[in-house]
């Protein structure tokens, strides 16, 4: 069963992939491995997890500035997520999602963190702002 | 968005292709947040220079738009890089190149090369009610919280796009209605050191969110409490702005800060700021090899406090210490001889320089101590030390014996 949401587009461009939910706010300066996406925030509930080729569903991002500059980093060392889900996303991450091209949907109709699960299929249509989610 | 005839212009391309670019940018921003207009910005602040979030790809991003002859329009400030240009720190010969390359790419577009996280100590200060395009999260929450300027949490492309065109997007903490508080946080708990504040910071920001959170039962904190406290909120959590009642400029009372706005009170004793001092916690080795102060970096008189700390004192051979400051800073303090008293025990006072944003790891260290939330916050992940967190007091004993206790 697949449903459809409509939202925000941050940051334009398609991409589709597995779920990764994390409920927490994400600060990608000195959060995120480079290398590899892991999160490195001690304490974070995805620590030592990848984002690397996820559609990655979060709150909103938090802390450093530089913060835009990791962004497009990920995206050019391709170890970012396919795209980004957010309740509401700041500029840091909206101008290093844009650089980077990796799609951003937010403010979507229904609550992301609540309706998607890790592990659920979801496309990202961040032209037209639309999210579908299918249920693994 | 309506622009003007000029702003037309810019993004047509008439001034240039790196205004146009500029132009770009912030209206794109301007759009995503639906703002109504483009306002004037007096001044920017760039960050995020570190060639750690830059990496190889941000370095010729930036050159390109350098060597393409760009040029500021508004004074703009430089924030903290990865490497004390004064001095040898022996840091990676790669690493030290790239940098400075960072760093002469955004001078070349007229920025001033500050290299600090607080211009507004380097005599940078956004008069109340004035609208800025700061980056470095600890600079936008103090500007917009104790001097009441007006700035977002600026990306560092947005605060340069703001930088080449002079203008930024009218939302978010531009617009008076977006500044009043959000949480009331009754503070009973004894507030004695930076430390303290730094605790404090580290507790409400991870439960605050982006909101904006009004202190109340803080009398007379210092500047750097501020600055330290600002620091710790804006990296735990995504906090732009904050009030202390009766303090900030904003909230000369409980009820102004919250101007008609329902909220919620949570009180905090000595039980919370434990509780965020213990979250900064990441160490399991009693044995310290690194101790680092000033993040953010460090006000002419806590060097002076430092000097006195260390006075008569001798550093492990087995600890490096160093203490983060900006070169104006620096050199008011090496003139009143506070510099000299810090090295005397074997400590370092740099210049530019700060340890999550340099490489200290690559000189071996493994365990920080600091009094600062926000290097304790960030340590783990960008220099991949364990660190012990406390006051000031307590990291100069770890560096004299070279253990935490």
């Amino acid at each position: 069963m697949s449903i459809v949401i409509k939202g925000r587009p941050i940051s334009k461009g398609y991409a589709e992939g597995e779920a990764l939910v994390c409920h927490q706010p994400i600060g990608f300066n000195f959060g995120v491995d480079l290398t590899d996406g892991r999160i490195l925030e001690h304490g974070h509930e995805l620590l030592n997890k990848s984002i690397k080729d996820k559609i990655l569903i979060f709150p909103h991002g938090k802390g450093s500035t530089g913060g835009s500059y990791v962004v497009y980093q990920l995206a050019k060392c391709k170890s970012g997520p396919k795209a980004m889900i957010n309740l509401t996303t700041e500029t840091i991450i909206a101008v290093g999602a844009i650089m980077g091209g990796i799609p951003v949907v937010d403010s979507l109709e229904q609550n992301p963190l609540e309706v998607i699960k890790t592990g659920d299929y979801v496309k990202v249509d961040a032209v037209n702002g639309t999210v579908e989610v299918e249920s693994k | 968005m309506k622009l003007t005839d000029e702003e037309k212009r810019m993004l047509d391309g008439a001034s240039g292709q790196p205004v146009k670019m500029a132009m770009d940018i912030v209206v794109a921003i301007g759009e995503i947040y639906g703002a109504e207009k483009l306002i004037p910005i007096k001044t920017a602040h760039i960050a995020g220079l570190s060639l750690k979030s830059h990496g190889i790809a941000g370095m010729e991003w930036v050159e390109d738009i350098a060597k393409s002859g760009a040029k500021v329009c508004v004074p703009t400030t430089l924030n903290v890089i990865g490497v004390d240009r004064s001095r040898d720190l022996k840091m990676p010969p790669d690493w030290s190149t790239n940098q400075l390359r960072i760093e002469k790419a955004y001078e070349c577009m007229g920025c001033y090369g500050s290299s600090t996280c607080v211009p507004y100590y380097m005599g940078f200060i956004p008069k109340f009610g004035e609208s800025i395009a700061w980056a470095e999260s600890s600079a936008v929450v103090f500007t917009n919280s104790v001097l009441g300027a007006r700035d977002n949490r600026e990306g560092g492309p947005t605060a340069m796009a703001s930088g080449l065109t002079g203008r930024t997007p009218l939302y978010g903490l531009h617009l008076d209605e977006n500044r009043k508080g959000d949480v009331l946080y009754k503070v009973t708990a004894d507030l004695r050191d930076i430390a303290d504040y730094g605790g404090l910071g580290t507790y409400v920001g991870k439960r605050v969110g982006t909101k904006i959170p009004v202190f109340s039962g803080i009398s007379y904190p210092s500047t750097e409490a501020l600055v330290y406290l600002g620091a710790a909120l804006a990296s735990s959590g995504g906090v732009a702005m904050f009030h202390v009642a009766g303090v900030t400029p904003e909230a000369p009372t409980v009820e102004a800060a919250f101007r008609g706005k329902k909220y919620d009170t949570i009180v905090i004793t000595n039980r919370e700021i434990e509780e965020g001092k213990q979250q900064l916690t990441s160490a399991r080795d009693n044995k310290v090899d690194y101790v680092a102060l000033g993040c953010p970096h460090y006000s002419l008189s806590q060097l002076e406090e430092l000097a006195r700390l260390l006075h008569g004192k001798k550093i492990s051979k087995d600890v490096t210490m160093w203490v983060h400051t900006n070169v104006a800073i620096k050199a008011m303090a090496a003139q009143l001889g506070y510099v000299r008293a810090i090295e005397e025990s074997g400590a370092i006072v740099t210049q530019d320089l700060c340890t999550i944003l340099g490489n200290p790891e690559a000189l071996g260290f493994k365990t920080l101590a600091t009094n600062s939330g926000k290097m304790a916050f960030y340590a783990p992940g960008s220099n991949g030390f364990g660190v012990w967190f406390g006051e000031a007091k307590r990291c100069v004993d770890a560096a004299v014996t070279g253990f935490w206790k």
